[in-house]
């Protein structure tokens, strides 16, 4: 009996030893990781983060287009929730931009995650044995393109204060690369994509919003239109010109030839957040009065701008009219296209003072939206004038306004609606990137 | 693990092998207090046996003792127990107990398995009493129930939502973005106490602005819990206390004990509670004229015409609504109702209740039901081996509604903050609802047709096994085995109907979450009790632990529904979203207690824990303690003031492991055109990621006088957290917005006093009264990142901000040209509450609890979002600077935070409840009748401007105290009627 129990007892310890010593590693359950895809990743996977890059290059643009809008008074966002897109954003009172508020953070985070992927995919693409030499020039081409596209959507943001390059290693940050050197770079990993582009084989699908321009050549053409746009700002004239001959660019053909992000409510996909039901209240996307004062009279683009049952106001503002440029919730919003091509086609021949093409530019816009030709001066000042006007309506509430007129150094001409508002230059760096 | 069972289960069979027929002693007595009156239900065991019996009604006992006698331990709750010697000579026993004011002779587990009574605790144990949780005005569910009842705790409610939702932070933050709740141990199996968002963030849009963290203001699942089934709560506030926890009790443990049937006759209690619930402070209105409404227009003319006109046809039409009162003004109706019955014989005994509660909420279509089954069942196999068993049912329905932050104006709070009180909102004679004008939605038309419903079934059931199988005159070994499993599945149900304003683009939105969480632990322990001399005792206690979980929720969010169909497959568009949760910790422990002259106590133990949350899931982490007390009364003390004097000093650590998968950096899924896509996460995992450690050093003073009728006890603690989690914010540039590190130390320090008096103790007065202070201050004293803002919305509306050498709970913001600042800490600058018990006029019973919060603020956005939309009660009012205070108020944003930094302090009378006990059964088969009525939350003086002081709109983490547009808070008023059968 005493025998039995002190075995039973040793027994039991010795259990308790052997239960303390099961082991078990629970992996991740809630996806793929990172690794997974560094080494031998499958053309499966690599699509799959091809198809990623695209989705998320969406991600916060709302946040990127109101921040923009707001500053180059195109437009108001008004939210009953959320007071600092009428204070900071117009820099009311004595309110500022903050280095840490979502109008900047989301939009920055969420370019350089972009930006991640983008150098995900090309060490994916890098380190896989089982993808075509040409293949692989395929996703390193489309990568080095959304990877140099996004970088600049940040540099317009930040402007004089410069991005970061080289992100590849989270540990080891490049230094941040002031304006022009930026812009620079930024135009070499075009011309690299393009480099990578040529000769190879597109084993990734895109969306219908780069219908036209999903294969080796039509991603050369959308790589170029990016180029064109870098190339006129930094002024380099010459290059923009070239830049557009190898892109999608015709000068009399449609307005909206080019590559787009889509929308749906499909699984995991995303729904164009810029929508706004017309006459809506709370959350309101607003046209700035200006738009409607200064457009000209028979201006098809006032569409873009449509009246309200009545007007709307908050913190001192008002506009009677609803910003209508995304019409749903699933309208396409395009990345770049023929029309704003067209535009720095004149903007180019402008600057090398060959006015007579680009007034041919320009009222092929003037034209294409109900308006006479040009009869102001023909003078490089008038015609930058007109071209910037032009581009005002045109490419409204697609991100432009504000670096347009900053390219010009301009923003002094924005008009400000209240006493004590500003017109910012640039955003700071965010806190986190000091 | 089956084959362990196995082998436990032989241990315990040879331990129970029938024992040799030995001679027998029949024992029989009374216990009565000092007036003589008889004590009910008193213990009355046989020392080193699992033999014992309890008192009936009437204070008589029997127990038939083996052998030639023993000694016998008599204790009942509130009184002091006593021991006596019995043999076949003195088998007729008359038993008097004396009270125990400062509960000296409580029993407290300090151990997995080992207890040891108060007066040679070496901890400040709080203890909350049955009749202190449910005795009083009883709160909707049991986290409310314990607030302003733990010395040392900052509890602080998320919201007025029913069916709770509330943060416990013992002894100060424990951590930032690891766990910062306790670990809740129900009769020794771990409780599930996490919050499942429901999904509303795909309505509101809220965390996608200024704070990606989730703002759907879940209730905790711990609130499941009946608290009218609990005995008693132990709280272990921190590491020194909770080491034996090892890595799940950094942030303490709550140890909960559930009634238990005992021998004697059996007793049939029913109770009947029935109350209403209204909202505890209306805010008002805006008063409105037509030249403010005319404002609403701002500069355009036609526009401010259209306004102006509105108002005064609403003002002619006598149609000025109250709009608040509307939304939140209702008066609820509560009803609680149970039946427990308990009762047992000499080896079996048993605990059953059943109950239901049904309250409705101060907003139509909101409220609370739980309804449940409980037993619990003893059993002695023979005098040396006893089981428990507990099950528990529950079965609640919170219907919470729509509030909180939200970025597209469709929260209750929201929509009503810009909604002026002269537009019309109610449904025409169709049933249509008017667009409303001022706001993306109608809360009128959002309160009658959203639904946010969590649903819970949940099982919690345990055993425990004591087993004596080595037994002499001075040694006793015991096999203890404990474990249970808590198994709950949650459905949330967040319904927005097509014909809503706000889902005009999603065409209506029906989110469907279902979760399925197991969780299942056990310790098995050997505890070896050798009295090496009288006056030396040593309790050795071993053994090994297992926790696992798995929680797995699934969300369905599914837009463009059928109208009236809530089936997730009633839609054209479908987004399924899953998360799961796996982990295994395993523990082995040694624990060894020393009892010298009963007086002093020295403890000494080490847990080691490793977890597959960690880094490396293999390695494993020591959490070591060390106790000392000395009851110098019990020793070197005799005579002079000092009824009971201790001194005691504790240290210990405890851990807190990494949240499941912070160890990984995923790539989440992100479709375009109907095309699968990976993107990479915001969360940059760490593959290194280690748990953080808290230590914790406490010492105290304990001292008792004038007869132990005035009791003190004075603990100061020193509670240090190394490598605390932080998931801090990245340079946006490398792709990552936050990533897990082990980011620096903190520390908290703090003081704790309580002092326990009996004032009155007269034959027909008796007053019973505690008084507790507390204060806590944090610093993060090392921190290897650079400081963290986190928690809030950014600067501009001040936030938190994780700094070295600050307060960890400094709320911080910009104030003009200081640049950014400190303006506030959350934590208060102390704490007290006082607890009363009257007992009067032979039946009359009076308590009541006062809760002070002193100081500690909050970040108040509810008066912003107000003041933006023109409608706060006081926007016309002159303030100081000569300017109406709305206006200049809301022209600070961007200038300065300083407004929205809010001290939060408050009194508050959080309960008061008259009880009579009928002194004369009206029959004879009823044996008490009691009658009462209370109320909860009655009273509150507090300087704070918003609905509540206790607010938070980010739920139980880090950064409680964040008003944006809560459901308010609520009083409560019962009438009870408790029958004794």
């Amino acid at each position: 009996m005493k025998n039995s129990k002190i075995v039973s007892v040793l027994y039991l310890l010795a259990l308790m030893g052997l239960g303390a010593s099961c082991k078990k590693e629970i992996g991740s359950l809630n996806g793929s990781t990172i690794e997974e895809l560094s080494s031998n990743a499958t053309k499966f996977q690599l699509n799959n983060v091809v198809t990623g890059t695209e989705s998320g290059m969406r991600n916060s643009i709302d946040f990127y287009l109101d921040a923009v809008g707001m500053i180059g008074r195109e437009m108001y966002r008004f939210a009953g929730s959320e007071p600092r897109y009428t204070s900071d954003l117009l820099g009311g009172g004595n309110a500022t931009l903050n280095n840490n508020t979502f109008y900047l953070t989301n939009p920055w985070n969420a370019r350089y995650r972009v930006v991640k992927n983008c150098n995900i995919l090309i060490d994916a693409a890098n380190n896989s044995t089982l993808i075509f030499p040409e293949e692989k020039k395929g996703y390193l081409g489309f990568a080095k393109t959304i990877k140099a596209y996004h970088l600049l959507l940040n540099l317009n943001l930040t402007y004089t204060n410069g991005v970061r390059i080289d992100v590849n290693d989270p540990d080891k940050l490049g230094a941040f690369v002031p304006y022009e050197d930026a812009l620079t770079q930024i135009a070499a990993m075009l011309d690299e994509a393009k480099t990578d582009l040529t000769g190879s084989t597109i084993a990734f699908t895109l969306s219908s919003g780069f219908d036209g321009l999903n294969d080796a050549a039509g991603l050369i053409k959308f790589n170029r239109a990016l180029a064109a746009r870098v190339a006129v700002y930094r002024k380099q004239w010459g290059p923009a010109l070239t830049a557009l001959n190898e892109s999608f660019f015709s000068l009399n053909g449609s307005f909206t030839t080019g590559a787009y992000h889509v929308f749906s409510s499909g699984p995991n996909d995303q729904l164009n957040l810029t929508f706004f039901p017309q006459n809506n209240t709370g959350e309101i996307r607003l046209a700035h009065p200006s738009f409607a004062a200064n457009i000209t009279p028979g201006d098809d683009r006032i569409a873009k701008a449509t009246l309200r049952t009545s007007a709307a106001s908050l913190d001192g503002l008002t506009s009677n009219r609803d910003v209508w440029v995304y019409t749903s919730s699933t309208a396409s919003m395009p990345i770049i296209r023929n029309e704003e091509l067209i535009l720095i086609y004149a903007e180019a021949k402008i600057n090398q003072t060959q006015l007579p093409d680009a007034i041919v530019a320009l009222n092929r816009i003037r034209t294409g939206h109900n308006l006479a030709v040009y009869s102001g001066a023909v003078t490089q000042a008038a015609l930058i004038t007109e071209m910037l006007f032009q581009r005002r309506y045109s490419l409204y509430f697609e991100g432009h306004r504000w670096v347009d007129m900053r390219r010009y150094g301009n923003l002094g001409q924005l008009p400000l609606d209240r006493a004590g508002d500003d017109v910012w230059e640039k955003f700071p760096l965010p806190l986190t990137e000091n | 693990m089956r084959q362990m069972l196995k082998q436990a289960l032989l241990v315990f069979m040879i331990a129970s092998l029938p024992t040799l027929l030995w001679a027998q002693v029949p024992v029989s007595g009374t216990v009565t207090d000092g007036t003589g009156k008889p004590v009910p239900g008193a213990s009355v065991r046989l020392r080193n046996s699992n033999l014992g019996t309890s008192s009936d009604a009437n204070g008589k006992f029997t127990l038939t003792l083996p052998g030639n006698g023993g000694t016998l331990e008599i204790s009942a709750v509130s009184f002091k127990s006593q021991t006596i010697s019995v043999t076949a000579a003195n088998a007729t026993l008359s038993v008097q107990l004396t009270e125990d004011v400062g509960k000296l002779d409580e029993v407290i587990v300090t151990g997995l398995a080992t207890s040891v009574k108060r007066k040679n605790l070496a901890n400040a144990v709080a203890t909350i009493s049955s009749k202190d949780l449910t005795g009083g005005a009883p709160a909707q569910t049991l986290d409310a129930a314990m607030n302003g009842k733990v010395t040392g705790a900052y509890i602080n409610a998320n919201s007025g939502a029913p069916g709770g939702g509330i943060s416990i932070k013992l002894r100060g933050v424990t951590s930032v973005f690891g766990n910062t709740q306790p670990l809740y141990v129900i009769d020794g199996v771990f409780i599930d106490n996490s919050s499942t968002p429901a999904g509303l963030n795909s309505v509101t849009g809220a965390a996608r602005g200024g704070s990606s963290s989730n703002q759907d203001n879940p209730s905790s699942r711990i609130a499941d819990i009946r608290a009218e089934d609990i005995e008693n709560i132990e709280i272990l506030k921190g590491a020194s206390a909770a080491a034996i926890y090892g890595s799940k009790a950094a942030a303490g443990v709550v140890l909960i004990t559930t009634k238990r049937g005992k021998a004697g006759q059996t007793k049939v209690s029913f109770a009947q509670d029935l109350g209403f619930v209204k909202i505890r402070k209306l805010l008002g209105n805006r008063t409105w004229t037509a030249e403010r409404a005319e404002e609403l227009g701002g500069n355009d003319a036609p526009t401010r015409a259209a306004r102006r006109q509105e108002f005064l046809d609403a003002q002619a039409a006598g149609k000025i609504y109250d709009y608040e009162k509307e939304m939140y003004g209702q008066t609820g109706f509560t009803r609680n109702s149970s039946i427990s019955v308990s009762g047992g014989g000499e080896k079996t005994s048993f605990f059953f209740s059943a109950f239901q509660k049904d309250e409705e909420g101060i907003v139509k279509r909101t409220g609370y039901r739980n309804s449940g089954l409980r037993l619990n069942v003893d059993h002695r196999l023979n005098d040396n081996v006893k089981i428990g068993v507990s099950a528990n049912y529950i079965n609640s329905s919170a219907d919470r509604a729509l509030t909180n932050n939200d970025n597209n104006s469709v929260t209750f709070g929201v929509a009503l903050s810009s909604t002026p009180s002269f537009t019309e909102l109610h449904p025409d004679a169709l049933g249509n609802y008017p667009r409303n004008k001022y706001s993306a939605s109608n809360p009128i038309q959002s309160r009658d047709l959203v639904t946010n419903n969590e649903a819970v079934d949940r099982f919690v059931t345990g055993i425990n096994v004591d087993a004596i199988f080595q037994k002499s005159t001075n040694s006793t070994t015991r096999f203890i085995g404990r474990g249970g499993i808590d198994f709950y599945s949650l459905k949330t149900t967040a319904l927005f109907p097509n014909s809503l304003q706000f889902q005009q683009v999603n065409q209506g939105t029906n989110v469907q979450g279902l979760t399925r969480s197991l969780n299942a632990n056990y310790i098995l322990s050997l505890v070896n009790n050798l009295a090496a001399s009288p006056n030396l005792n040593f309790t050795t206690s071993a053994g090994i632990t297992q926790e696992q979980g798995d929680y797995n929720n699934l969300l369905n969010v599914a837009t463009k529904i059928v109208a009236g169909q809530t089936n997730v497959d009633q839609a054209s568009a479908l987004t399924a979203n899953q998360l799961r949760n796996k982990y295994q910790d395993n523990g082995i422990f040694v624990q060894e207690e020393v009892g010298i002259i009963d007086a002093i106590t020295l403890t000494a133990g080490v847990r080691f824990d490793k977890s597959t949350n960690n880094g490396d899931p293999n390695k494993y982490y020591a959490y070591p303690k060390a106790a000392f007390s000395w009851n110098l009364t019990n020793s070197i003390l005799d005579g002079g003031p000092f009824s009971n004097l201790k001194i005691r000093a504790a240290y210990g650590q405890a851990g807190n492991f990494p949240a499941f998968g912070s160890k990984f950096t995923l790539m989440n899924i992100f479709n375009i055109d109907a095309t699968t896509g990976l993107l990479v996460s915001t969360l940059r995992g760490s593959p290194d990621i280690a748990p953080e450690r808290t230590s914790e050093l406490e010492a105290g003073v304990d001292f008792s006088l004038l007869n132990s009728r005035l009791n003190f006890e004075v603990t100061v603690y020193d509670k240090r957290i190394k490598d605390f989690l932080l998931q801090r914010p990245v340079a946006g540039s490398t792709g990552f917005s936050t990533e897990w590190v082990n980011a620096g130390n903190l520390r908290n320090r703090g003081l704790e006093v309580s002092v326990n008096a009996q004032p009155v103790a007269t034959k027909s007065v008796r007053w019973n009264t505690t008084l507790n202070f507390w204060l806590n201050r944090s610093k993060v004293t090392q921190l290897d990142v650079a400081p963290v803002v986190l928690g809030a919305f950014g600067n501009t509306l001040g936030n938190f901000k994780i700094e070295e050498g600050q307060s960890a709970t400094q709320i911080v913001g910009i104030d003009g040209t200081n640049g950014v600042i400190k303006l506030g800490d959350a934590e208060p600058r102390f704490q007290m509450n006082w607890f009363n018990e009257l007992n009067f006029l032979n039946g009359f019973s009076l308590r009541w609890l006062f809760h002070w919060k002193h100081k500690g603020d909050v970040i108040n956005l509810s008066q912003l979002l107000t003041d933006l939309g023109s409608t706060t009660p006081d926007y016309d009012d002159i303030g100081a600077d000569g300017k109406a205070k709305g206006p200049a108020r809301a022209a600070l944003v961007g200038v300065t935070a300083r407004p929205f930094v809010q001290e939060a302090g408050y009194l508050r009378l959080r309960e008061v409840a008259l009880y009579y006990t009928l002194p004369k059964m009206p029959i004879d088969f009823i044996k008490s009748v009691r009658v009462g009525v209370s109320a909860n939350n009655y009273f509150t003086s507090t300087k704070y401007s918003n609905y509540d002081p206790e607010v938070s709109n980010f739920g139980t983490g880090f950064s409680t105290g964040v008003d944006v547009m809560p459901f308010p808070a609520s009083k409560r008023a019962t009438f009870h009627l408790l029958v004794d059968f």
